[in-house]
């Protein structure tokens, strides 16, 4: 049966704050919009957009500067980074694991698969 | 309190009732113009002057209908389902809303009125000096008469108020068929209150002295009717619309 | 900011539409009143405009009643019905008369959000959709600025893309002193714009809660069988189903689940959230 965590808007507004990080659209130390305007880029609520931003600055991802706005912390790719190899290790993999066994996959042809998948795109 | 009457705002609320009726007025006002026009001229027509008499019978015959109809226009909002909602949300207090339509429709109406009765009245005799060789006699344009037809219109006014507010339709016509009920009712009264008083004369009886009585009675009270109908009636019915309208709910 | 307190209301000669509303709407937020139709939607946020008179209870706006109409109360509400009709005049002379009356307009962002709406101020509204003529009316209530912004039924014949430019519009406006009070019976339409739920139903306020209240306490998706205690369930197998949170990760509120939830398992689900 498949779950369906449809996430809380808010995180996913910080996924896509993360997936314009780590494509380097924002990059560390640069200005990034405004509440309001992701806001009005999402059609939210400001309020869950401000939940967005507050959950990103306590991550420190992203610092306030008062009265000016918000930047990405200039350690912030690699924050975004550790964050997203967490989440994949933590989250992605077990489910990747149980189907493995589920369905008989060995490491090997994990492996096999992988390598295929990498000399493709090559 | 202090809050609820603003000059500012009544300035406002007439400057946008002048806007939006802006097209019905000049309709009204061009077909009067052209009735004012015809009259004067198939008057000077008949007798080679025009009295100004004459002229005002016609005015009055113009100025007070076309009056009455713009007294229902600027309701026509407060009355509309699908208009009375953002009307009354605006906010302007009643008091405003009141003296804003009153003034419009009567002091800046008659100003209006007046000046162009007086336009058209000169074009229309200076026309018939040029065709017909009419006397130019077109000066005591604010004659007693004149007077008079404006404070009938300045008595009757209010109470046509009153049933634009009152009324979602047919307003005119409802408002009519209630004053007439209210005069039949008036007269009723009069004549039953004229019969008790009168029963010592002999009025009936005695044709002579009868209409000298009711001669009388008519004069007293045409005098008292006055002050009545002119100081009281129409302020009373201006209270009457304050509170049609504070009532009002949609 | 708003309080509702004890309210009860009926047209004449007919059953209570409103019994004993209780409500209290601060600035910030975006309230979201839903109920089917004909359950006093309409007839509650009249009674808010002052438009309506309770028949007993009180609505104050900063303690002053607004069965009262005066300008300084009306000046802070700001009502887009339903149905309404706007003058045959071009946009701007629109907002020339009417906007003088509150003295928080702003001309900038009302041509702004004409804009966003891809209308011109030369446009006789006359000559507009209905859909259209809501639209100036969203734009100029948005730009009175007023603490309290009442809209019934705002989607109501906005076509599909106009809904989004609907939404950008409302998310860009809120203002934190703004308090605005959406009521639909198209619960989708507004889903990520309001913060608070309202729900009206037989004449009552059956359910008064904020969303994060909500997304704290209860679960919304499709469950299965080990995962907890399940409050309310749509359709048969693995339908979508509201359940206690506890220790589940948060899920986005649905809106249209909880609403059916809501109607069928009224006190279930209040429980659940109070405890």
């Amino acid at each position: 049966m498949d779950f369906d965590n449809s996430k809380p808007i808010y995180l996913q507004i910080v996924d896509f704050f993360y997936e314009n990080i780590l494509v380097k659209q924002w990059k560390e130390g640069a200005r990034i919009p405004s509440v309001r305007e992701v806001a009005m880029m999402v059609e939210v609520n400001p309020n869950t957009a401000i939940r967005a931003f507050n959950h990103l600055q306590d991550l420190e991802v992203i610092y306030n500067k008062r009265g000016i706005g918000y930047f990405v912390a200039e350690d912030g790719y690699a924050k975004v980074l550790d964050i997203k190899r967490k989440e994949f290790i933590e989250q992605n993999l077990p489910d990747v694991f149980k189907k493995m066994g589920l369905l008989g996959i060995g490491l090997e042809e994990l492996k096999n698969a992988y390598n295929q998948h990498k000399n493709e795109k090559k | 309190m202090k809050q609820d009457f603003n000059l500012q705002r009544v300035i406002h609320f007439i400057r946008r009732d002048v806007t939006l009726l802006k097209g019905t007025w000049t309709t009204g006002f061009l077909v009067v113009i052209v009735a004012l026009f015809l009259f004067s001229m198939l008057n000077m027509v008949w007798d080679k002057e025009l009295a100004s008499e004459e002229f005002l019978g016609i005015f009055g015959l113009c100025y007070i209908p076309l009056g009455l109809a713009f007294t229902f226009s600027v309701f026509r909002e407060f009355g509309h389902s699908n208009t009375d909602q953002l009307y009354l949300a605006l906010p302007v207090s009643i008091p405003e809303r009141l003296v804003s339509k009153w003034f419009s429709t009567t002091v800046l109406y008659t100003i209006a009125f007046s000046l162009v009765a007086i336009v058209v009245g000169v074009f229309a005799v200076t026309v018939g000096i040029i065709l017909f060789g009419v006397d130019f006699s077109f000066s005591a344009i604010f004659s007693e008469k004149y007077w008079t037809i404006v404070g009938t219109y300045f008595i009757i006014q209010p109470i046509f108020m009153v049933g634009a507010i009152t009324f979602s339709k047919n307003k005119i016509g409802k408002t009519i068929l209630s004053i007439g009920i209210l005069f039949l009712g008036f007269f009723l009264f009069n004549l039953v209150l004229f019969v008790l008083f009168n029963q010592g004369l002999g009025v009936f009886s005695n044709d002579g002295l009868g209409s000298v009585a009711f001669d009388r009675a008519s004069s007293d009270f045409s005098l008292i009717g006055r002050w009545f109908y002119g100081i009281l009636f129409g302020p009373l019915l201006l209270v009457v619309a304050y509170f049609k309208m504070v009532e009002k709910e949609v | 900011m708003l309080q509702v307190k004890n309210l009860d209301f009926n047209y004449p000669n007919r059953g209570f539409v409103l019994r004993s509303v209780d409500l209290e709407l601060k600035p910030g937020n975006i309230y979201g009143l839903f109920g089917k139709n004909g359950e006093g939607k309409s007839t509650l946020i009249k009674i808010m405009a002052g438009l309506l008179f309770p028949k007993s209870g009180i609505c104050n706006l900063n303690h002053t009643q607004t069965k009262k109409r005066s300008p300084k109360t009306l000046q802070e509400i700001f009502l887009v019905p339903e149905n309404f009709e706007l003058p045959a005049l071009p946009i701007s002379t629109f907002e020339k008369i009417n906007s003088s009356f509150y003295p928080n307009f702003s001309n900038e962002q009302f041509y702004g959000l004409l804009e966003e709406f891809q209308l011109h101020p030369s446009n006789k509204i006359s000559t507009l959709s209905f859909g259209q003529k809501k639209k100036v009316l969203i734009a100029f209530g948005i730009a009175t600025n007023t603490k309290i912004l009442l809209m019934d039924e705002p989607t109501n014949g906005l076509d599909i893309p106009s809904k989004s430019q609907f939404r950008k519009v409302m998310a860009s406006a809120v203002d934190k002193g703004q308090c605005i009070v959406v009521s639909t019976h198209q619960v989708r339409d507004l889903h990520s714009l309001i913060n608070h739920v309202i729900i009206l139903d037989n004449s009552k306020v059956i359910f008064d809660h904020p969303l994060e209240i909500i997304s704290k306490n209860l679960w919304f998706g499709r469950a299965t069988q080990d995962m907890g205690e399940v409050i309310y369930s749509e359709g048969p197998f693995g339908g979508r189903s509201i359940l206690t949170r506890k220790n589940l990760d948060e899920t986005e509120v649905d809106l249209e689940l909880l609403f059916n939830g809501v109607l069928q398992e009224t006190q279930n689900i209040n429980q659940a959230i109070k405890k």
